[in-house]
C-alpha cells in the first residue's frame, strides 16, 4: 500500500465513474456515475493526506466536505428527478430536452 | 498476545452462538412467568426448533435474487458480530478497540437498514417487499434517535471509543447523568432487532414481513441474527449508560455479562408486554415525541459537559 | 502510525479491498436490477473506507459506512420508485453514446494513473504522535469552523430547496394545475396577473408551459 497504488485505484474509481455518468441514460444510474467520482477523490484526499502532508487536518477536513457535497448532489439530484418524472413520467436524461431553451 | 487479539475473537464468536440461545430461553422464561404457557421444556425447546429448522427444505419463491437473498440473514448476523465486537469486556479485553468505535456502531445500526431492505426485496414477494419498505421508513428515525443519544455519551468521555466512554462512568454511571438516554436507547434496540412492540418489517400482519417467505436453515440463521444483535444492543446499552465493566469485587468481564443480560430481560419483557405499534403511529412517534427527546438529552448531556 | 511501517497482512488486505472495490464499481453499471447497482455502489465504498481506517483515518472510514449505508437505501428507495425494471427480471442495458463514455473513462484512467507513476510527490507521512481523529475535530471546530459551518448551512440550504423542488403543492394549490392565486372578487381574474390579450374570456385560465 503505497501512495502510487493508492492513487492508482483512485484514478480507476474515478474512471468507471465518468464511463458511468456519461453513458447512462437513467438519471439515477448517472449519479451512481458521480458518486463513484467522488468516491476516486475522497480515497485520493486521504492518500495524499497519509502519505504527503505530513498529517496537516485540512486533508481530512476536504474529505468531510467531498461527503457534504455528495449528499448535497443526491438530494438535488432526486429532487430534479420527482420534478421530472411529475411532468414527463419517465426518468430518462433525454426526456429533459425541455432544459436546453 | 493470546489474550489481546485471540481472546476477544473468541469471545465474539462464542456470544454469537450462545446469545441466540441465551434469547430464546430468556424469552421463555420471561414468557412462563407472565403466565404465558409453553410448550416443551425452556431449556430444550430453543435447540428443538433449531434442530428442526435445520432438516426442514429452504422454502423458494418465483425468482427471487438467489445471493441476496441467501446472503441477507447471514449478513445481519455479521453485523451483530461487529457490534459485539466493539463492546468491551474490560480495559483490555475488546476486540475492535477503535478510537471511533461509537461511530462504528451507528454505522452497525445504518447497515442493518440496508440488511433488512435487501431480505424484504430479494425475496420477489409483496409482503416481504412490504416489511422491508417499513423498516426503511422507521429505520431513519432510529438511526437519528440512537446518534443523538450516544453523542450524548460522548460528550462526558471526550472520545467516540467505547473504553473511554466506560471510564468516564467511574464516578457516576451515564444512565443517571443522562436520565433520557438510556430508556431512548432502549427504544432504538427494540426498533433495529424489530422486537415485540415494534416488530413492524416481520409482523404477524404481514404474514412475518421480510421473513415470511424463507424457511428451514435460512430462518434459522435469520432468527439466530435477530438474538444474537439483541444482545449486541444489549452490550452496547450497558457499555454505554450501565458503565460496562465497571463494578466491585466481581472481574470485569462477568459485570458486563450480568448487566447485558438485565439489559436484554427489561428489552424481553417490554416485548412481552407492549402491544405492537401501529406503523404510521410509530412514525409519528418516533420524529414528533423521541427524536426532540433525544435533542434535549443531547443538550442535557451538553450543559452537563461544560458545567 | 501502522500505515507508514505495516506489515505484510495490510498490503494483502489492500489489494483485497482495492479488487473490491474496483469490481463492485465496475458492476454498478452491469448489473441488470438497480437495487442491486445501488448495494454494489455501497460495498465499494465500504472498501474504500475500510481502506481509509487502514490508512489510520479512522474517522474517515467510519463515517464513509453511515453515511453511504443511508444514502445508498435511500438511492434504492427511489430505484424502486422510479425504475421500470426494479427488480432485474429483465435484462437491461440503457446506455447512450457507450464509445464516447468508454473513451473518456479510459482516458480519464490513463491520465491520472500517469500522475501517479509519473509525478514526485513530497514524502511526508503522518506524523507518528498524531491522533487523527482529535486533529480533524480540532481543525473542524477550530480554525476551519467557517468552512465547516458553510457545508452545514448549504445542507440547510439543499433541504429547503429540495423541499420546494419535489413539493407538489404551489402556493396556491397543486403545482399541475397552475397554481394561480384567486381573484380579488370571487370568480375574478387571477390577483397580480397581468392583463393578456385574450383576457376577457373570463373564469380561470390554465396555463400550460410547452417548449
Amino acid at each position: 500500500m503505497t501512495l502510487t497504488t493508492l492513487l492508482l485505484l483512485a484514478a480507476a474509481l474515478i474512471g468507471i465513474g465518468i464511463y458511468g455518468a456519461l453513458s447512462q441514460q437513467s438519471f439515477v444510474m448517472l449519479m451512481m456515475g458521480l458518486e463513484l467520482i467522488l468516491n476516486g477523490v475522497m480515497l485520493a484526499a486521504v492518500a495524499f493526506w497519509a502519505f504527503s502532508g505530513a498529517g496537516v487536518p485540512e486533508g481530512q477536513l476536504l474529505t468531510i466536505i467531498v461527503m457534504a457535497v455528495m449528499a448535497i448532489e443526491m438530494a438535488m439530484g432526486f429532487a430534479l428527478v420527482v420534478a421530472a418524472f411529475r411532468g414527463k413520467q419517465a426518468d430518462m436524461t433525454e426526456s429533459l430536452t425541455g432544459l436546453k431553451h | 498476545m493470546f489474550s489481546e487479539l485471540f481472546l476477544p475473537v473468541l469471545m465474539v464468536i462464542f456470544m454469537l452462538v450462545v446469545g441466540g440461545y441465551a434469547v430464546a430461553v430468556l424469552d421463555r422464561l420471561v414468557a412462563s412467568a407472565l403466565g404465558v404457557p409453553q410448550a416443551g421444556g425452556i431449556w430444550l425447546a430453543p435447540m428443538a426448533r433449531g434442530a428442526w429448522l435445520l432438516t426442514q427444505h429452504a422454502n423458494a419463491t418465483e425468482a427471487p435474487d438467489w445471493r441476496a437473498w441467501r446472503l441477507a440473514p447471514a449478513l445481519y448476523l455479521a453485523l451483530a458480530a461487529g457490534g459485539l465486537a466493539v463492546v468491551p469486556w474490560s480495559a483490555s479485553l475488546v476486540a475492535t478497540d477503535l478510537v471511533t468505535s461509537v461511530v462504528l456502531w451507528g454505522s452497525v445500526e445504518a447497515l442493518a437498514t440496508v440488511v433488512i431492505f435487501l431480505h424484504g426485496w430479494s425475496a420477489n414477494s409483496l409482503l416481504a417487499l412490504i416489511g422491508g419498505y417499513r423498516y426503511v421508513a422507521l429505520g431513519l428515525s432510529y438511526i437519528l434517535i440512537s446518534m443523538f443519544v450516544l453523542i450524548g455519551v460522548a460528550l462526558p468521555a471526550e472520545s467516540l471509543q467505547f473504553t473511554q466512554v466506560v471510564a468516564s462512568q467511574e464516578g457516576l454511571w451515564n444512565v443517571i447523568r443522562q436520565p433520557l438516554g438510556l430508556p431512548l436507547f432502549l427504544i432504538v434496540g427494540l426498533g433495529m432487532t424489530f422486537w415485540g412492540p415494534l416488530n413492524l418489517a416481520d409482523s404477524t400482519d404481514l404474514a412475518g414481513g421480510t421473513a415470511s417467505e424463507i424457511s428451514g436453515p435460512p430462518r434459522l440463521v435469520w432468527d439466530m441474527a435477530r438474538a444474537a444483535m439483541l444482545v449486541a444492543f444489549s452490550g452496547v446499552a450497558a457499555t454505554a449508560f450501565l458503565g460496562g465493566w465497571l463494578g466491585p469485587w466481581l472481574p470485569g468481564p462477568l459485570w458486563i455479562s450480568l448487566k447485558m443480560l438485565a439489559v436484554l430481560s427489561v428489552l424481553l419483557l417490554l416485548g412481552r408486554l407492549l402491544p405492537r405499534l401501529a406503523p404510521e403511529r410509530c412514525v409519528t412517534l418516533m420524529w414528533v415525541v423521541l427524536l426532540p427527546l433525544s435533542f434535549i438529552d443531547l443538550v442535557w448531556a451538553g450543559i452537563g459537559a461544560l458545567l | 502510525m501502522e500505515s507508514m511501517n505495516h506489515g505484510l497482512g495490510v498490503d494483502i488486505a489492500f489489494l483485497l479491498l482495492a479488487t473490491l472495490a474496483v469490481v463492485t464499481g465496475w458492476r454498478v453499471f452491469r448489473t441488470d436490477s438497480m437495487v442491486r447497482a445501488s448495494f454494489f455502489l455501497l460495498v465499494s465504498f465500504i472498501a474504500v473506507g475500510v481502506i481509509m481506517i487502514l490508512l489510520a483515518a479512522e474517522y474517515l472510514g467510519v463515517a464513509m459506512f453511515f453515511m453511504m449505508a443511508v444514502e445508498m437505501t435511500v438511492m434504492a428507495l427511489f430505484m424502486v420508485m422510479f425504475m421500470m425494471n426494479p427488480a432485474g427480471l429483465n435484462p437491461m442495458n440503457m446506455v447512450h453514446q457507450e464509445r464516447i463514455a468508454i473513451g473518456a473513462g479510459v482516458a480519464g484512467f490513463l491520465i491520472l494513473g500517469a500522475m501517479a507513476l509519473l509525478a514526485t510527490f513530497p514524502d511526508q507521512p503522518v506524523p507518528a504522535g498524531l491522533e487523527p481523529v482529535r486533529s480533524l475535530g480540532n481543525e473542524m471546530l477550530g480554525e476551519s469552523m467557517l468552512i465547516f459551518e458553510s457545508a452545514g448551512l448549504v445542507l440547510l440550504t439543499t433541504m429547503i430547496g429540495v423541499v420546494v423542488l419535489s413539493s407538489h403543492r404551489g402556493r396556491y394549490g397543486a403545482a399541475a394545475e397552475g397554481s394561480m392565486p384567486p381573484g380579488l372578487e370571487p370568480g375574478g381574474d387571477p390577483a397580480g396577473k397581468p392583463e393578456e390579450d385574450e383576457a376577457g374570456e373570463g373564469g380561470h385560465h390554465h396555463h400550460h408551459h410547452h417548449h
